[in-house]
């Protein structure tokens, strides 16, 4: 565990020193803005209620493409410059390598998850001027939010560990960024199997093709302020499942 | 403290390591030597618990490599060949990143020490992208005695330096080497021959020869040879048996623009030699014993190792 601390604080420490890090963060600060101020807009012209979660379900989304982007050098990087073969000669085991860089990863992560929380303050600022004409008319649901926040906060975890994975199959960051952004839309997409019409596909593949989609287990649960353990079981399970390959993964260098 | 016995490694049909056995001492420093791809990174990949053995055993402190891998790996120091830096992080950070890891106490005041032993508390602050390619050598080196191990493996510690950091290095590891023991790897024979207490001689994963660079180099010398040059008689048959007729001489064959005349031990048959040459009328413009230096028993024991 003390070990898994050490790589932790080293791979947190890194993000902040790695321009692409902050890329990432500033294209999704970026690309919220703006969707958050169009969507705020079109509220408050039309006096609809204020939507906090919006720009949570626009996050998860941009996940798929910058998950991939944070974790694709931790496992392909250090293959690449010979200190894998260092940590690896270190007295730790593989496990807290690994739980070291996911957890970074994750710490850092939730960073970029803490910045979109200015859209919330925003709106809660707007919404309790009450006697103000032409704000919102109702106030922030704020415990929805906060369970939509847990929920693409696990729903992270996952992309995380996934990132994580490919990252351990090859030396090579491109690839590694490629496959993990593939999967990880695969896995997204996997929710719009369910409008695939019952003729083409039947309903138990289109079933278990929505179980394992990452979206499903948010969409229609943290997002509408529901805590749903099973979901939340989900996106553990997976992380743990995940994190287990990829120590397997690690610990097969040897034996090549 | 390191006990290598029968170990072999195998990349699927390729033999990397074929039942090498080798023994380092207390407190020695052994050369491993050999031509490019001999074996000697996959030993001290095995030795330093990074791959496992196909067969074979390895114990190093008694400790075995494969079985209580985390127990040798805390008594080891390794530098592989590629120094293992990250480039983002300070040449301080680092080497506090690794005592860390390594779990030592007061990791501040170790790395300090280390940066001062190797020569780098100057450049403390800096980052390791900045800092030329013999500094990140000694960083490497720091790294791999922050927790002052006894037992210290060296992947090709010399690769790239110029001559005067090479020579500073060599230093240091001798000065290294009364305390703890060290394996390092070289292709440069010269260096074995300056630095070691023992060589170890591995070629196509077999060891080919064990010792003190200067038993290696009696054992050959066992057979003296002379290289001699006559006037206009490059490459004469009729001489070849003239000389291998002389009383002493075990061999003669062609040599550059002479003949190289091996001998048995111990017979000084230069005065002979020169004589029968007289003798016969021809103009002795050479005479001079052949010194046995690493380098040819490095080449002796690779032989076959050539480009075809």
């Amino acid at each position: 565990m003390r070990n898994s601390w050490t790589i932790f604080k080293r791979e947190l420490r890194q993000y902040f020193v790695s321009p692409i890090a902050y890329m990432v963060a500033f294209a999704v600060l970026v690309l919220l803005g703006l969707s958050f101020n169009t969507d705020l807009d079109y509220r408050v012209s039309n006096l609809l209620p204020p939507e906090g979660t919006l720009v949570l379900s626009t996050f998860a989304f941009l996940m798929v493409f910058f998950a991939p982007l944070l974790t694709m050098r931790l496992f392909a990087e250090e293959a690449r410059e010979g200190t894998l073969e260092l940590m690896m000669s270190m007295p730790i085991r593989d496990v807290d390598l690994v739980l070291g860089k996911f957890f970074g990863a994750w710490a850092f992560y939730t960073v970029i998850l803490a910045l979109t929380s200015v859209y919330q303050i925003a709106l809660l600022w707007v919404t309790n001027w009450d006697a103000d004409p032409g704000v919102l008319r109702a106030r922030l649901d704020t415990g929805e939010v906060i369970a939509a926040y847990i929920g693409i906060w696990l729903y992270g975890g996952a992309t995380i560990s996934i990132g994580l994975f490919f990252s351990a199959v090859t030396e090579n960051q491109i690839i590694a960024g490629f496959l993990s952004m593939a999967v990880l839309l695969m896995l997204w997409v996997g929710d719009i199997a369910g409008l695939v019409p019952a003729s083409i596909l039947s309903t138990d593949v289109v079933e278990s093709l929505r179980v394992i989609s990452l979206q499903s287990h948010y969409s229609s649960s943290f997002l509408r302020g529901l805590i749903v353990m099973e979901d939340v079981y989900f996106y553990i399970a997976l992380i743990v499942v995940v994190l287990f390959m990829t120590t397997r993964l690690v610990e097969s260098r040897r034996w090549r | 403290m390191i006990e290598v016995k029968n170990l072999v490694k195998r990349f699927g049909d390729f033999t990397a390591l074929n039942k090498i056995s080798f023994k380092a001492y207390e407190g020695e420093i052994l050369g491993f030597l050999g031509p490019n791809g001999a074996g000697k990174t996959t030993t001290m990949r095995i030795l330093t618990g990074y791959m496992p053995p196909t067969a074979g055993q390895a114990t190093v402190a008694g400790h075995d490599v494969f079985s209580q891998s985390l127990s040798v790996r805390r008594q080891i120091g390794y530098l592989p060949e590629t120094v293992p830096l990250y480039p983002d992080m300070t040449v301080r950070g680092y080497v506090e990143f690794i005592a860390e890891l390594r779990g030592v106490p007061d990791r501040r005041t170790r790395a300090r020490e280390v940066l001062e032993m190797v020569g780098m508390s100057e450049r403390a602050r800096s980052l390791i992208r900045t800092i030329s390619k013999g500094m990140r050598q000694r960083v490497g080196l720091a790294q791999a005695l922050v927790h002052d191990p006894p037992v210290l493996i060296l992947d090709e510690p010399t690769i790239g330096l110029d001559p005067h950091q090479v020579a500073d290095l060599r230093d240091f590891i001798r000065s290294l080497g009364k305390q703890r023991t060290v394996m390092f790897s070289t292709h440069i024979l010269s260096e074995a021959e300056q630095v070691c207490d023992r060589v170890v001689i591995i070629n196509n994963g077999e060891i080919v020869a064990t010792g003190a660079p200067l038993e290696l180099r009696q054992k050959l010398e066992a057979n003296s040879r002379i290289f001699v040059r006559i006037q206009g008689r490059a490459g004469s048959k009729a001489i070849v048996k003239m000389l291998t007729a002389i009383k002493g001489v075990r061999h003669v064959a062609e040599y550059q623009d002479g003949f190289l005349v091996t001998t048995s031990t111990n017979q000084e048959i230069r005065p002979r030699l020169a004589a029968v040459l007289m003798e016969n009328g021809l103009e002795l413009l050479e005479l001079r014993p052949m010194a046995v230096t690493l380098e040819e028993i490095f080449l002796e024991y690779t032989q076959g190792d050539k480009l075809a």
